[in-house]
């Protein structure tokens, strides 16, 4: 709703040599008593007709600093008046004039040419109608085809107003990506991408297509409940009202998880039995995890010898009949095929005595490789089956406006750089060749000063996550990165990033060369944030802007574990049952336990795991036919080779 | 500089030669400059009141008179000064906040000079235009200097008039309780002068009432007290009234007149009633003090807020521009 303008000025230019008015600030001066404040919009006119030197321009402009004084000379002439006495300072029968000055950035100037320094006019403050000129908003809230998502409620000398960016900026093609930075434990980052996916599902133009979200819960249980309702009180209500979004939680949410390493219970807290349900096992084999090989291997491991190696493994024995050259066939499709491979071409290299040497490949190398492909497999113990069916992502039917959550909260750090690596990779793969299934993934990552830091050395992931943000925008793969320190984060990574978003910020961060751009007043606001509050940048804005938003409508991950505690890990035998009841309720848990109690755990977690993957009609039937024999491991379809990223470069983004 | 559209450019396209002369700023009515007795009403001789341990009148509400003049020597025809003065005076009183607000103002612009001096086209061009003209008298218009200093006469005279016609519209509007404070004397106004609730304030001591030890005994007066009341003589068409000296600020170290002020009353007997209290009540006006006005031992901040705000408000071309400035070399 468009407000109507109010016609009594808050103030008025002042320009002096010293502090001129310019093409990009003024200054102007108010009531004592006043509504405006750091981050206030104002708009700036004179009056037609007032036959004063730029009449009729209209300027915007969003206050940056503000100045108190008196008309007192020196603080000594105060000692003197009050002899020295405070007291007797506060009761003098008359208040000194005092001015309140303020300072305020150029948003936009109409027209805008040609650019003049602001008029000496009258100041007003900005109603809704004049935020959406202010911002450039009318420019893509107009039209056949608006492309506005709402992201929060500008308020401030009394008024509110919606603010928008603009879909083609924040998800491609124009520009892309968001930047969210933030003290941690007041809830406003993670708190603020919900509300924003929640705000993209329901304003995402339907002509731009289909677009989903996929969230890493890399701590805790935060975006374990997004399917959830959670606590919104009046204000929220009402601010969800003026900014046109349902204060409802995700309607379609998928949760992805490792296991445990017992290979059964769920490594997630989302295992509250009315929950649990929703939560599919994550599970990766050889191949996936040699697709990406080298985020496994540390700086000193990466050289021309191992590269050469995996590369032989990954073409030449992976899930074909391969010759050791000591007699025996191999084939290839598990970490315990692989396993057995090594042993044999040791044994035989030793039992011939004759070289080092294997298929050109020196035993060293090739101790090297098994080792780190061995460690994966340790550390990551129920993401990685040593021997076993993988469980994955739905490539290629993806739901539009559906949230993927992974849960690697619980994962060793290298296996969770190997997820996030190859959920990422495999994105972008699919997006190329618009077989996803949606036409736009939102990739949300926290803790990004970890996977791109500003220093140290240039891993897989800090690469993949640099090629995502300098050409993700024209494949529809968005990041959504948050981050405690943005100086700690590598500078192509935050500078492609189209949207800035920053919540309560740390004085120490602040003091750093990127926020030179700041005014010491915008920063002591941005130190002093409230939750709920977010300075906002993004391309259409020329200076940054304060937004309110609600509480996201779902249910914090705090409260979601009070309020669904995790079950405690079940006995393999009961997690075993749980698995094949989830698939069919009529199965009965003696039953089960009568059939697994004599194999061992490995073969009944291939049987499960091959169970679950083939979803059959009667799946305890098919779960004991599996068990019956010797459970074959999984021939994986045929390797599909992912395009190598592009060499990190120096140029600038 | 002038003001683009004004009488002035009338007179200047009539013929006038331009000029561009600003007299050092006079502002705030000054006291008479002679020796004119008083009779005492209060003791028998003059003597000293301490006034720290008094409690002070307590004023409800005041409002504050002051008036500035601005001027301008704008042209000449042939050697006659045509003066372009601005005068102005305001009321502001000061509400429960301890801020200051405007109640009354006004201004007015004036052209000073000597019109049989002019010639015929410049004094049609000047008589022509709106402004309201002021002659100075036929004897002063031979000598340039002499005419200039009648032209500033004439422009001090309207201020005072100005501040008077305001000062009694403020008087009779006064309600019960409330107060009004001038900056200068009351004795030219027989409504100020007899209000029961005006006080003039004089900062300027040109006048003499006293002689020998009682002179004394007056100017070095400590700091936190005042004379007893006393009756200034009468002269010409000055009224009645009541006055005393206060002392706001020690003298010692500075000078005999520094933080004097002379206070104008009623003449009245509740006035020497209340001259401790209301004396009591000036010293608390001290703070804040008005710098960096160079009076400021003397110039109540609420007196000096008045004259900052007719300041603010009075033409930029009557003020005097500040040193020409020439731009910086390389060197």
């Amino acid at each position: 709703m468009i407000q109507q303008r109010d016609h009594e000025p808050i103030g008025r230019v002042v320009a002096t040599e010293l502090k001129p008015a310019t093409p990009y600030q003024f200054h102007f001066w108010t009531a004592q008593e006043t509504t405006i404040g750091i981050g206030a919009i104002v708009r700036v006119e004179d009056a037609a007709g007032s036959g004063e030197r730029g009449a009729g321009r209209v300027v915007y402009g969003v206050v940056t600093d503000g100045f108190a004084y008196s008309d007192l000379a020196t603080p000594l002439h105060d000692v003197v008046g009050a002899e020295g006495d405070p007291v007797r300072a506060a009761e003098s029968p008359t208040v000194r004039q005092e001015i309140r000055l303020w300072t305020a950035a150029v948003l936009r100037q109409m027209p805008e040419e040609p650019l003049q320094p602001v008029p000496l006019g009258r100041v007003h403050v900005a109603t809704d109608a004049d935020v959406a000129q202010a911002l450039r908003m009318d420019s893509y809230l107009s039209g056949p085809h608006p492309t506005g998502i709402p992201i929060g409620l500008y308020t401030s000398g009394g008024r509110e107003a919606p603010v928008f960016l603009d879909a083609e900026f924040l998800l491609g093609p124009e520009a892309a990506h968001l930047n969210i930075s933030g003290v941690s434990g007041l809830a406003t980052k993670t708190s603020a991408v919900e509300f924003l996916l929640a705000s993209i599902f329901q304003h995402f133009p339907r002509h731009k297509g289909r677009i989903a979200a996929v969230c890493f819960n890399v701590k805790g249980p935060d975006l374990c409940f997004l399917d959830r309702p959670g606590t919104l009180d009046e204000e929220d209500r009402r601010r969800y009202e003026r900014l046109g979004i349902a204060p409802r939680p995700f309607e379609r949410v998928r949760y992805y998880a490792p296991f445990k390493a017992d290979g059964v219970n769920l490594n997630t807290l989302r295992t509250h039995p009315d929950l649990v349900a929703d939560v599919e096992p994550l599970v990766w084999g050889l191949q996936e995890v040699l697709d990406f090989a080298e985020v496994l291997l540390n700086r000193d491991d990466i050289d021309a010898k191992a590269d050469a190696f995996i590369d032989f493994l990954a073409d030449r024995m992976l899930n074909r009949e391969f010759d050791d050259g000591f007699g025996g066939t191999h084939r290839v499709a598990t970490f315990a095929d692989l396993d057995r491979l090594f042993r044999a071409i040791f044994d035989g290299l030793e039992l011939a005595g004759r070289s080092d040497m294997w298929r050109t490949h020196h035993i060293a190398t090739i101790r090297k490789i098994r080792n780190r492909l061995a460690n994966i497999s340790t550390r990551c113990k129920g993401l990685v089956t040593d021997d076993g069916p993988s469980n994955d992502l739905p490539w290629g039917g993806f739901e539009d406006r559906t949230v993927y959550v992974v849960d690697v909260a619980n994962v060793d750090p290298l296996g969770q750089d190997l997820v996030f690596t190859r959920v990422v990779s495999k994105l972008r793969e699919h997006l190329e060749r618009r077989d996803l299934g949606v036409d736009a993934v939102v990739v949300f990552v926290d803790e990004l000063n970890k996977y791109a830091p500003a220093d140290g050395p240039d891993t897989y992931v800090k690469k993949m996550l640099l090629d995502i943000s300098e050409r993700g925008r024209y494949l529809g793969l968005v990041l959504f990165g948050a981050q405690q320190f943005r100086s700690q984060v590598h500078r192509r990574v935050v500078g492609n990033a189209g949207t800035v978003v920053f919540g309560r910020m740390d004085a120490d961060e602040l003091a750093t060369p990127g926020y030179q751009v700041l005014s010491p007043a915008t920063k002591i606001k941005l130190a002093t944030l409230p939750v709920g509050e977010l300075m906002t940048r993004h391309p259409h804005f020329t200076q940054p802007i304060f937004v309110r938003f609600p509480r996201p409508a779902v249910l914090r991950g705090r409260d979601g574990v009070e309020q669904f505690p995790p079950a405690p890990d079940l006995p393999f035998e009961d997690a075993v049952v749980r698995h094949l009841v989830k698939l069919d309720a009529r199965i009965r848990p003696n039953q089960v336990k009568d059939l697994i109690a004599d194999r061992t755990p490995e073969d009944v977690r291939r049987a499960l795991a091959r169970t679950r993957q083939a979803r059959p009609g009667e799946p305890f039937a098919y779960f004991r036919r599996l068990l019956g024999t010797r459970v074959a491991t999984v021939v994986a379809p045929v390797r599909e080779a992912v395009s190598p990223l592009n060499p990190i470069s120096e140029e600038p983004y | 500089m002038r003001a683009p559209g004004s009488w002035v450019d009338a007179i200047i396209a009539a013929g006038a030669v331009p000029a561009a002369y600003v007299p050092d700023a006079r502002s705030g009515r000054g006291d008479i400059e002679e020796f004119t007795g008083a009779e005492l009403v209060e003791g028998a001789e003059l003597g000293t009141h301490a006034v720290g341990d008094v409690r002070p009148t307590a004023l409800r509400a005041v409002s504050f008179l002051d008036g500035i003049e601005r001027w301008r020597v704008v042209g000449y025809g042939g050697v006659t000064p045509i003066v372009r003065a601005h005068v102005a005076a305001a009321v502001r009183a000061r509400g429960p906040d301890r801020r200051l607000r405007t109640l009354q103002e006004e201004s007015r612009e004036l052209a000073v000079t000597r019109l049989e001096a002019l010639t015929p086209a410049v004094r049609e061009a000047l008589t022509g235009s709106r402004v309201r003209v002021v002659e100075f008298a036929a004897e002063e218009a031979g000598q340039p200097a002499r005419a200039i200093q009648a032209a500033r006469s004439e422009v001090e005279r309207a201020r005072a008039a100005l501040e008077q016609a305001l000062g009694e519209r403020r008087a009779a509007a006064l309600g019960p309780g409330e107060w009004l404070v001038v900056d200068g004397v009351l004795s030219d106004s027989a409504a100020l002068s007899e209000h029961p609730r005006t006080l003039g304030v004089i900062k300027s001591h040109g006048a003499q009432f006293f002689e020998g030890p009682e002179l004394e005994r007056a100017l070095t007066l400590p700091a936190g007290h005042r004379t007893s009341v006393f009756r200034p003589r009468r002269r010409g068409a000055r009224r009645e009234i009541y006055s005393w000296y206060l002392r706001l600020w020690p003298w010692e170290g500075n000078d005999l007149l520094y933080g004097m002020l002379r206070v104008e009353a009623r003449a009245d007997a509740d006035t020497v009633a209340q001259a401790s209290g209301l004396s009591a009540w000036l010293v608390r006006e001290r703070a804040p003090v008005s710098t960096p006005d160079a009076r400021w031992d003397r110039l109540l901040y609420p007196i000096h807020d008045v004259e900052t705000y007719l300041k603010s408000r009075a033409p930029r071309d009557l003020v005097r521009p500040p040193a020409f400035r020439l731009p910086r070399t390389g060197s």
